[in-house]
């Protein structure tokens, strides 16, 4: 049973989650806002892929790179024009603006396009496998984990290397020291939602090829993942939030093997008693952060 | 060099300044005592922008600060060593001093900078790579003000720099503030040690429940015994 | 006699639920004497919405937590609560695997309405305690979670659900009589219980949580209270809403109902039953005029697609709206209510019209 092809599915998974919570903690890490309308970042790249495709088809990298910039940008513009308002409010003001963007996005895909699924393009790569010591390994899969490594890396570097990433984590620490060390407010939660929406839209490229459609919907799947995993990893912890994505992705597949059919429709439910239960016994997750706790404004 | 002119302000419910009224010129040291709840740290808070005044004026080398964000006041070169120290606890040394140099690009000056802080703090340059929150107290405070004099600041705001500090570190510290003052750093200093800080200060305000009780040089602080009279309890 | 006075002291200090339920009740009288069908039935709508806003008013109002939770409990109040009323024919044809305990079983409305209401606040005791230590984000999270596990047992427990498909055959018992008798009845409940101890305990710990426990006030205790309470309303709530449907699935019990009834309490603010009352009348009438809309403009064929998702856009925008520029709400914190002057002025000249309710005078009216 536990064999290359479930381990391999497991760490596939669990690269995807892992991308998915480091760009929900970015956010929250800075804000402690737990961000709704993160899953529509998804949504918003698998449209663009669609759209483009039906205008103008380009090379598949070029639609998949503007998929991404523009799910960064949506990212950077909710933040401009929703959540910067509300910012110095209350933390639930703040929360109800993101699950109200996310209703908006969402419908915003109903009315413009449509309720039915609607075909993204795929590069050929996805649906091809190469064989390995007589073990047949899809490319998307190896795609997938190449890719989260790579981002991880790179995103290492940028949050150790960098003024700015170090400005980020410092922002995570303590937010008004930041600002009282010159470093602009604004500057760094625009920067925390361009990199969240970095992520979904990586994520959304491999998201989308999973059934190579997209819905208007299709952001809550990895919404609800996203939070699962953090709340695992550790809200206030980069390095929790990558951890706790494996996890994720581990536990997942291995319940989908274990459970009898029977169980395995209440996988879901499972998992977010496991949320329940870690943030009444051990709300810091595995990995403890450098957070205050305190909120911003 | 920083004037501030009948200040109101207000710290929750409570109004914690009302009507302060100080002046710091270029290359003094100057002190602001008072017991607790005096108004002393909101006055400072309130000039470094993390406060909204009610009423009133602060300019810096007359420009106004009203209505400025934290990082703005920054760039005009006030530096605020807030109480508590509250340096980046989740990065390393280093990373809370390039924190610190954040409004100096300059990558040269920036390496000329650390050895100049590497000379005044020498514990720093061991630490290094340590992460801040794993270093003591008084290692912490060094930070603190190390971090502070990396945006080279006209004017540095310290906030109780010897809390909490053990006698020996506290004697560092009032050294140290004393050497910065001898380099021609302005400095605003709040502390709890009267008698320590009435040595080195050049000029004294007496803050008490929101007021200016009484400004002058540190000897005529002394002087007139009205330090005795606030802290012993002699009401008005 | 001095009992009397007593009462007409207090009458005199709390007229804000008479204030709402008189025009309230007039609306229902006049709608129920000459309106048609379609209107009837959105009044009717509007009172359930009601009982749902107001439910979730009484614990994130006065406890100032976020509740993502109150929907999950609708949903347990409406299929317990059909468990109970439905026919055992039509429960055979419905669910033909239930467990035979319940088969037989077959309750008149208001007994089932109780019974589910009942079922979601033992679900919230039981849950609810250990849930009520966490603030902020971690409690948003949990109340999230909570509605989460809610809906995946809803969808997948077909023997009493039908699992994801509809569940038809519901009696229509609730009328427009009745559902603007409950909701009425719940502005008293709403108003009341801000006023009893538990509920002048809860707002203390919404404004200062440490302040409220360093006086002696069981913080966690007194939230459990009101989170027990809405769920109790909500359950209410969600078994008038099954038996005005009569048909319906889980999917009802999600996202897209949590929005709508956040919205009509987020707009009209959620400090107060005032708030609340306000912002269900405004959002549910508004609603229903953006639905006109789309299906006129899908009936006329103005578009090459059907106008999906056009009410909630439209929504969603005001919402963000109002959090923006207003985000206490449409009414904010404070309560519709006579002031004493008007009192005098309606006692000293008995010929005079009926007093504009005068929280103008308090300056936070519209």
């Amino acid at each position: 049973m536990l064999s290359v092809e479930f381990l391999l599915n497991a760490i596939t998974l669990g690269s995807l989650c892992a991308l998915l919570a480091l760009g929900l903690v970015i956010v929250y890490g800075i804000l402690k806002l737990v961000n709704f309308a993160y899953g529509e970042l998804i949504m918003i790249t698998g449209y663009t892929l669609y759209l483009l495709n039906s205008a103008a088809p380009l090379p598949w990298l070029v639609m998949a790179l503007i998929g991404v910039l523009v799910a960064m940008f949506t990212s950077y513009s909710t933040e401009l024009v929703a959540f910067r308002p509300v910012r110095t409010k209350s933390l639930t003001a703040m929360l109800i603006t993101s699950f109200a963007v996310s209703t908006l996005l969402q419908n915003a895909a109903l009315l413009l396009i449509s309720p039915r699924a609607r075909a993204v393009p795929l590069p050929k790569l996805f649906s091809a496998s190469v064989t390995i010591l007589g073990i047949a390994i899809p490319w998307r899969n190896i795609l997938t984990i190449l890719t989260s490594l790579i981002l991880l890396v790179g995103l290492t570097l940028l949050l150790k290397k960098t003024i700015l990433g170090i400005a980020l984590r410092a922002a995570a620490d303590n937010f008004q020291m930041t600002r009282l060390m010159g470093v602009p407010a604004n500057m760094v939660i625009s920067a925390a939602f361009v990199l969240s929406g970095l992520m979904a839209g990586i994520v959304g490229l491999f998201w989308v090829g999973r059934t190579a459609s997209v819905t208007p919907t299709i952001g809550g799947a990895p919404l609800l993942i996203a939070f699962v995993a953090t709340v695992i990893g550790g809200m206030n912890s980069l390095v929790g939030a990558v951890v706790g994505g494996y996890i994720y992705g581990v536990i997942f597949s291995f319940l989908g093997v274990m459970l009898p059919q029977s169980l395995l429709d209440y996988r879901e439910a499972f998992m977010f008693l496991v949320v329940i239960l870690i943030l009444l016994f051990r709300p810091e997750g595995l990995i403890r952060g450098a957070g205050t706790g305190e909120r911003v404004g | 060099m920083l004037r501030v002119e009948n200040l109101q302000a207000s710290y929750g419910a409570i109004l914690a300044l009302k009507g302060i009224s100080i002046e710091v010129n270029e290359g003094e040291l100057v002190a602001l005592i008072g017991v607790n709840g005096a108004g002393k740290t909101t006055l400072l808070s309130t000039i470094a922008g993390i406060l909204r005044p009610i009423s009133g004026k602060i300019s810096f080398r007359g420009e106004s600060l009203i209505g400025k964000s934290p990082e703005d006041i920054v760039r005009k070169g006030i530096s605020l060593v807030p109480e508590g120290r509250d340096i980046f606890s989740s990065l390393t040394v280093e990373e809370n001093l390039r924190m610190g140099a954040f409004v100096r690009r300059d990558r040269l000056e920036y390496q000329r900078d650390l050895e100049k802080i590497f000379a005044l703090f020498p514990i720093l340059k061991q630490r290094l790579n340590q992460l801040g929150g794993t270093l003591s107290g008084g290692e912490q405070q060094q930070l603190a003000i190390a971090r502070a004099l990396m945006s080279h600041p006209s004017l540095l705001m310290l906030d109780e720099p010897s809390l909490g500090l053990a006698p020996a570190l506290v004697d560092q510290i009032f050294e140290l503030i004393t050497t910065l003052h001898q380099q021609g750093t302005t400095i605003l200093l709040v502390e709890q040690n009267v008698d320590r800080t009435l040595e080195i200060a050049d000029r004294v305000y007496l803050l008490q429940t929101g007021k200016v009780k009484f400004s002058g040089t540190a000897a005529e602080v002394r002087h007139q015994g009205e330090v005795e009279k606030v802290y012993l309890g002699g009401i008005e | 006699m001095k009992t009397q006075n007593a009462i007409l002291l207090w009458l005199k200090s709390h007229t804000t639920p008479f204030l709402l339920s008189i025009p309230l009740l007039l609306l229902a009288v006049l709608v129920q004497a000459f309106g048609g069908t379609l209107l009837i039935r959105i009044v009717t709508v509007l009172f359930i919405n009601l009982v749902m806003v107001l439910g979730l008013q009484v614990f994130m109002g006065n406890s100032g937590i976020l509740n993502f939770a109150h929907i999950g409990f609708m949903g347990i109040g409406a299929y317990t609560s059909v468990l109970f009323s439905m026919t055992p024919q039509a429960k055979a044809a419905t669910l033909p695997d239930l467990y035979p305990f319940l088969r037989p079983i077959h309750l008149p409305f208001l007994p089932s309405l109780l019974i589910g209401a009942l079922a979601a606040a033992l679900v919230a005791a039981l849950v609810g305690y250990a849930l009520m230590r966490l603030s902020d984000a971690a409690a948003v999270i949990t109340l999230f979670a909570l509605l989460v596990i809610i809906h995946t047992i809803l969808v997948h427990w077909s023997i009493v659900t039908n699992g994801p498909r509809t569940l038809f055959g519901v009696d229509n018992y609730t009328t427009l009589g009745i559902s603007a008798f409950f909701g009425i009845l719940i502005i008293f409940i709403a108003y009341l219980f801000k006023e009893t101890p538990v509920g002048l305990k809860l707002r203390a710990s919404r404004d200062d949580r440490y302040a409220a426990a360093s006086i002696g006030i069981n913080v966690v205790q007194v939230r459990w209270a009101g989170f027990v309470l809405s769920a109790f309303l909500a359950g209410f709530g969600g078994g008038l809403w099954a038996h005005f449907i009569t048909s319906f699935s889980p999917y009802a019990f999600y996202l897209t109902e949590t929005f709508s009834i956040l919205s009509m309490l987020v707009i009209g603010g959620t400090g107060s039953v005032s708030g609340a009352v306000v912002g269900t009348v405004v959002v549910t009438f508004l609603r229903e005029a953006l639905r006109a809309i789309e299906n006129s403009a899908n009936i006329a064929g103005l578009f090459q697609n059907n106008l999906v998702g056009f009410t909630e856009v439209f929504l969603s925008i005001l919402l963000i709206l109002i959090l923006i520029y207003r985000p206490s709400g449409i009414l904010g914190s404070r309560e519709i209510r006579l002031t004493s002057e008007d009192l005098r002025s309606v006692t000293a000249s008995s010929q005079t019209d009926r007093p504009v309710p005068s929280s103008t005078k308090e300056g936070k009216h519209v």
